[in-house]
């Protein structure tokens, strides 16, 4: 199932690359994170909790970020497995400065879903990505206040 | 014999609804044994997936925990068998990878089995299985029959490349067809989609097994259709028990349809591990494990030519099919593309030429196997679905098309049977006779003069037709030997005469459902002039009846029903005997009549009742005779039956939405003689329903990673009373010529002939709006027919 989306927040790329880099504000803006732990500078474990219709899930995984551009962009490939089933996704993240306080923030990839997850939450997916990611930018842009 | 008693034909009421309506059936979930354990499965989230490491430590020591097992500690068990075997066109065995227990290395569909927890209860077990860690390496995943020969196509089996089990043809000689087919003045072809559907039953699986190690004896109750062949194959190919030592109990079965027949992996898990605990293990499918593991039905995909002279009579029949098999070979999947398939190419029809080369494969999905029809719905959707497209593509009435090329009638006995161009030769038939009749009921005339009304006035109606013949009673056993059945399909009828008088007959048939409590039991009392409430129908338990084949392909009647007629001749013999002692007159001279043995020509006579106690009480008695009146019987059928029928459908179809709306279905069948009117309406009731319901709303959706989609009734849509018009039903009566009781058999009738009449009715709506739709696939969803309009 493909993902795409973008929005545009009110502050420099720089702004916005430094708290996307930033583990602790990273857990606070993302919807659903309980637990984002630094492995190293590209890989993170987290733990977080999803509601997929129906199903409700608590998923534990790694968030890798390859191809890291600085201010530029990264891909962020995610694994999370969870009792009723695993989400796989890769995605890429771009930021492209429109004004000097404004950037465009687009994300586009795949995600995968399986088991239970896939037969009782794919249908609704689309949607659920949809809500969680406004919440995401509405984070960040609360974060972003002066 | 008598028949005079007159319940052979009544519509009495079905004397196991009280139990059913009330409540109070028994069902396998139901039973709850001393020292009850229950078990959870852990099952793959993915459809292709090496099995790198599976942690159970953890749930191990979670409370109420009685043993986990993975892959690991079942590797040297046998797999759960395929019942039978076809070969390869080449003569090759078709190919038959494991289907192991429990998958200790690879994942090959969602929801395989890779560890079972056993705990105290139900919830610990969950929970604990919830605990154990499975790590997966995921693979790419194959979904599409037709795809997954390709080179390069992901591989369910090391053992099968191209992911083929076997590759298969019947009929005529293919370059005869081609040439057939090439010199046809009109040739219709249709690519079509049979689409794969879930059984649905609504009791889900579940088993209770457990094993008294005293008496080394092994009680496995099962939610099966055939407890017995469950005992054989389980017995004998998986886990190497003496079958004496194992009892297996189908209580009350909430339905089947077919997915119940099969020897599933848990059945024969929970009886190892009972062993293994020496306590009783028990396992009850969720409805959501019932989406992805109750094997599914149908899944073919099909290109056929049908070829026709200038005026319209058949000249061949050309099919290409991939079956697709899912990642096992369930019990039966080998026959139902193949065997209940290709043999059923003939329909009604006069075809001279025919063939069918047939491609089963495996593919990273739930295995698919016999759904009430199996085969033969897939052969009737292919033959009436190009009958009514050759009828519009020729500009030619489907009704008429359909009169030209009927077989002519035949009764089996003073005419001979038909003698197919796959294999089959027809019992008895008057195909004419089931489509004037329905024609009649539907006011044909008036309904082509009001559906171009309709169409004046921007309205789209249309009639589709489907005119279908089955192979039931299944079957005889030298014949289906011959084409790779590894067990017998006779059926068993034991009636044993308590000495009051009062019958226990035990039958190796298996109700689910069909009511054999009740028309058993009239052919019982109809026969011995009894009372029914004097028969009792005993079936389900391997340990009170002696053998058994269980009940599928419209058998109970056909080859259950009759082996009870040879016993119950047997017990009138043998009264008779014990009559003209006490009567001091010659066995010969004695007639039973009505419920009395009576000496001919004269006022003496005994009711069956005495005759009965003299048998236990052998007082007075005839020399050399043994005492008792107690007698088993097998039958082996002659040939299949071959019930047949026209299904007629109307509909509307909103220009605006797509919409299909059915406003009338007409239900002509012929299934031999009837015992019970209201039973065998129920029952075509039942499967036009289900018939319509592959046509209007069912589909199982795998997304292109092996995921079952739509595996819940939030996504899955099944027929509801309010989508049917009252079902309008008819009989025509052309009897079996080779059973006792001149019946063809009721079960699966109205699944096989009600799709193709609702497709070919929502065909005919939109060519009767100008559409000259081919085909729409299955379900037709408003979507779908709005888009085949926009066209």
């Amino acid at each position: 199932m493909q993902l795409t989306g973008n929005h545009v927040v009110e502050a420099s790329p720089a702004k916005v690359w430094a708290l996307l880099m930033d583990t602790d504000t990273l857990a606070r803006i993302v919807p659903g994170v309980t637990k984002l732990e630094k492995i190293d500078d590209t890989t993170f474990k987290s733990t977080l909790g999803v509601k997929l219709g129906p199903v409700s899930a608590a998923f534990n995984g790694n968030l890798q970020m390859e191809n890291v551009m600085e201010e530029k962009g990264f891909t962020l490939k995610i694994q999370q497995n969870s009792k009723v089933g695993n989400a796989s996704a890769a995605i890429e993240i771009s930021l492209t400065p429109l004004e000097e306080t404004k950037t465009a923030i687009a994300f586009n990839g795949d995600v995968k879903l399986s088991g239970m997850l896939a037969t009782m939450g794919q249908r609704l997916i689309g949607g659920v990505a949809n809500t969680l990611s406004k919440q995401f930018f509405s984070n960040m842009e609360k974060e972003l206040l002066p | 014999m008598s028949t005079t008693h007159g319940l052979i034909g009544k519509s009495v009421k079905r004397v196991e609804d009280r139990r059913f309506i009330t409540g109070h059936g028994k069902y396998t979930d139901d039973i709850i044994l001393p020292g009850q354990t229950y078990a959870s499965f852990v099952r793959s989230p993915y459809a292709h997936a090496k099995i790198l490491s599976v942690d159970t430590n953890a749930a191990a020591s979670m409370p109420g925990v009685v043993a986990i097992f993975t892959g690991a500690d079942v590797e040297n068990v046998n797999g759960v068998p395929c019942g039978w075997q076809v070969n390869f066109k080449n003569g090759h065995h078709m190919k038959e990878p494991k289907h192991p227990l429990l998958v200790a290395d690879k994942a090959k569909h969602v929801g395989d089995a890779i560890a079972i927890v056993i705990a105290e209860s139900q919830a610990e077990a969950v929970d604990a299985a919830e605990a154990i860690v499975v790590e997966y390496e995921e693979l790419p995943a194959i979904v599409d029959a037709s795809k997954a020969v390709e080179d390069g196509a992901p591989q369910v089996h090391d053992s099968a490349p191209n992911n083929i089990c076997f590759d298969w043809a019947l009929g005529n000689p293919i370059e005869e067809v081609d040439a057939a087919i090439a010199a046809s003045a009109h040739v219709t072809t249709l690519d079509f989609v049979n689409q794969r559907l879930v059984p649905n039953a609504i009791e889900p699986r579940a088993y209770n097994a457990s094993y008294d190690q005293y008496n080394d004896k092994y009680t496995l109750y099962t939610s099966t259709q055939n407890p017995h062949l469950i005992r054989l194959l389980m017995c004998a190919f998986v886990l190497g028990i003496p079958e004496h030592r194992v009892r297996v109990v189908g209580p009350d079965v909430g339905g089947g349809f077919g997915s119940k027949i099969f020897h599933y992996t848990e059945e024969a898990l929970l009886t190892w591990c009972t062993h293994k605990l020496r306590r009783p293990v028990k396992w009850t499918s969720t409805r959501s494990e019932s989406f992805l593991l109750d094997a599914h039905g149908r899944d073919h995909i099909t290109k056929a030519d049908m070829g026709f002279d200038a005026s319209g009579n058949i000249t061949a029949l050309r099919v290409k099919t991939y079956a697709n098999l899912g990642a096992y070979l369930s019990t039966f999947a080998s026959c139902v593309p193949s065997y209940l398939h290709g043999t059923l190419l003939q329909g009604l029809y006069t075809t001279p030429k025919i063939n069918i080369d047939l491609v089963a494969v495996f593919t990273n999905t739930t295995a698919v196997d016999a759904y009430r029809g199996a085969g033969r719905p897939e052969a009737t959707y292919l033959l009436e679905r190009l009958l009514d497209l050759a009828a519009h593509e020729m500009n030619m009435d489907p009704a008429e098309l359909r009169f030209k090329n009927f077989i002519p009638p035949f009764d089996g006995v003073t005419q001979p049977g038909y003698q197919t161009q796959v294999a089959l030769q027809y019992d008895s038939g008057n195909y004419h006779g089931v489509l004037e009749k329905g024609l009649a009921m539907l006011g044909y005339e008036d309904f082509r003069k009001a559906q171009k009304e309709a169409a004046n006035n921007g309205k789209l109606l249309g009639v589709g037709f489907s005119t279908y013949i089955e192979a039931c009673g299944i079957a005889p056993s030298a014949v289906v030997g011959s084409l790779g059945a590894r067990a017998g399909l006779y059926e068993v009828g034991h009636v044993r005469v308590q000495p009051s008088g009062k019958i226990s007959v035990y039958t190796g048939a298996h109700s689910h459902g069909q009511g054999h409590e009740t028309t058993f039991a009239q052919v019982v009392a109809d026969k011995l002039g009894l009372p029914m409430e004097d028969v009792e129908i005993v079936h389900g338990d391997s340990e009170a009846v002696a053998f058994g084949m269980g009940t599928y392909g419209s058998r109970s009647l056909a080859v259950g029903g009759s082996a009870i007629i040879k016993s119950l001749e047997k017990v009138i013999e043998k009264g008779k005997k014990i009559a003209a002692h006490k009567f001091e007159a010659n066995p010969e001279d004695v007639d039973f009549v009505e419920g009395r043995f009576v000496v001919k020509g004269t006022h003496h006579s005994a009711p069956f009742s005495d005759i009965a106690l003299r048998a236990y009480v052998p007082h007075h008695y005839p020399a050399g005779l043994e005492p008792g009146l107690d007698f088993s019987s097998f039958y082996d059928p002659a040939n299949f039956t071959y019930p047949f029928g026209c299904h007629i459908a109307v509909v509307e179809v909103d220009k605006e939405t797509g919409k299909v709306q059915l406003t009338r279905f007409v239900a002509v069948d012929d299934v031999g003689n009837i015992i019970n009117p209201m039973i065998v309406e129920g029952q075509i009731h039942g499967g036009v329903v289900q018939g319509v319901g592959q046509a209007l709303f069912e589909g199982a959706e795998y997304d292109e990673n092996g995921q079952l989609t739509n595996g819940s009734y939030m996504d899955y849509c099944m027929p509801r009373a309010d989508d049917f018009p009252m079902i309008e039903t008819a009989s025509q009566v052309t009897p079996c010529p080779h059973n006792p009781l001149g019946v063809k058999g009721a079960g699966e009738a109205g699944c096989i002939g009600s799709t193709p009449a609702v497709v070919n009715a929502v065909i005919d709506a939109l060519w009767s709006g100008g559409h000259k739709v081919k085909d729409i696939r299955m379900p037709l969803t408003s979507e779908r027919v709005w888009r085949a309009m926009q066209q």
